[in-house]
């Protein structure tokens, strides 16, 4: 095993991944408006820099967009530029990681494919 | 508002022989949060009062603004340091109502916000007829809290806010601060012993450690530069050499070491060795660099 680095992650990557999940699960539309960093700050006791830096990351990745004067919105198409950089993550993070404990385990293939198989088809 | 540094340079100060702070340098930007942390007599106090001329500095000099802070009432009318009561039952604020202690503040503090004072003793359920000397620990806190926010200064100082204070209302005060602080953008220095949870509050975190200041950096900034390295004692050893080790734990052959290096140099060291890499909190930073060697039980 090669070491790991644990995903404790910066505040300011949460908040990201906090808006990314919003904006998949439809708490935020596209073209609509998420909340100031302000109010992110009040919410989360956070100090408004860090929370501005969570909102500059998913502006730069074109998730979010600035209107001058106004606020930030979801951006047309976030969702599936979401979906697809989560994708790209997803192999790493989990496919991986869930081989490497079955292995660890004495599960088989097999075995592992079965579960695999039976967990998709109890997902929702 | 207008907006300005606080600035010490090469401050000392002693009590008798015990040397409290030592050659000093301290710059406060205007608009942010500090977190300002330190152990038990490490000086924390101390500098808040040399700060807001509260307190003669042996030698160095603060200036806020460009202007000396002693006995300039134009630079100390931007400054306010709300302390923790001394607890003396016989000090002059003692016999107070706390309507009556607001009332003095109003007159002390240029920009007093009355309303907002009033507005924030009932949100932290603070009854104003009370007279000081009957308030609890953690009510005295909640007065000092009210001070500090209402004199709405541009650069306001806390010490220990937080002391005494269930965690309710130290959620209510760090919401508070946030609060104002979208508002006002004014400069906030808080002192205080409960890091984790405030840790996030602050922009940047100052640590000072026997009487000078080991860090000042943007708290995630430093906190990033922090790694615990975990395993089989010899696998460990080989991914630490060549970093610098700040803390080793060890049990049996477990053995874990705190490390400072940059997210590259890590990478580099860890390859190809079976050891865990975890982050490190502010705390556990903070105890890596203060601890001095001391209380490192695994």
């Amino acid at each position: 095993m090669n070491g790991t680095l644990n995903d404790q992650s910066s505040i300011y990557l949460q908040i990201a991944k906090m808006l990314e999940d919003s904006i998949l699960r439809g708490i935020y539309q596209e073209g609509e408006q998420v909340p100031s960093t302000n109010e992110l700050a009040r919410q989360y006791s956070i100090n408004p820099a860090t929370a501005a830096k969570g909102i500059n990351l998913l502006v730069d990745e074109g998730v979010l967009y600035k209107k001058r004067g106004i606020g930030m919105f979801v951006a047309e198409g976030a969702v599936a530029l979401v979906q697809q950089k989560r994708r790209a993550a997803f192999y790493q993070q989990y496919v991986t990681a869930l081989a490497k404990e079955a292995k660890s385990l004495g599960l088989g293939e097999e075995e592992l494919t079965g579960m695999i198989r039976r967990a998709y088809s109890e997902a929702q | 508002m207008e907006q300005m540094a606080l600035k010490a340079v090469g401050l000392n100060k002693s009590f008798g022989t015990k040397e409290v702070l030592k050659n000093l340098d301290l710059t406060i930007e205007p608009g942010r949060i500090y977190g300002l942390i330190g152990r038990n007599g490490a000086g924390k106090t101390t500098l808040l009062a040399l700060l807001t001329a509260q307190l003669a500095a042996d030698g160095g000099q603060i200036t806020c603004g460009g202007e000396p802070v002693w006995e300039n009432p134009a630079a100390l009318s931007q400054l306010c340091f709300s302390r923790e009561f001394s607890g003396a039952p016989n000090s002059v604020a003692a016999g107070l109502k706390v309507k009556d202690y607001f009332r003095i503040a109003s007159i002390y503090y240029k920009n007093w916000d009355d309303a907002y004072a009033h507005r924030l003793a009932q949100r932290f359920g603070l009854e104003e007829n009370k007279r000081i000397n009957k308030l609890s620990k953690g009510m005295l806190s909640m007065v000092t809290i009210v001070v500090a926010l209402a004199s709405r200064a541009p650069i306001t100082l806390l010490d220990e806010p937080v002391a005494g204070l269930d965690v309710v209302a130290r959620e209510l005060f760090y919401k508070l601060l946030l609060e104002d602080y979208a508002e006002t953008g004014r400069t906030f220095v808080v002192s205080t012993h409960i890091i984790e949870e405030a840790a996030a509050v602050f922009e940047e975190v100052i640590i000072l450690d026997e009487g000078h200041i080991l860090e000042k950096a943007p708290t995630e900034e430093l906190v990033a530069q922090f790694h615990l390295i975990s395993g089989r004692e010899d696998e460990v050893d080989a991914a630490a050499a060549g970093l610098t080790v700040l803390s080793t734990e060890r049990m049996g052959r477990h053995k874990a070491v705190t490390v400072r290096c940059g997210e590259n140099e890590l990478a580099q060291a860890v390859r190809g060795r079976d050891v865990d890499v975890t982050a490190l909190n502010l705390q556990k930073v903070f105890v890596a660099l203060c601890g001095h060697g001391e209380v490192q039980d695994g």
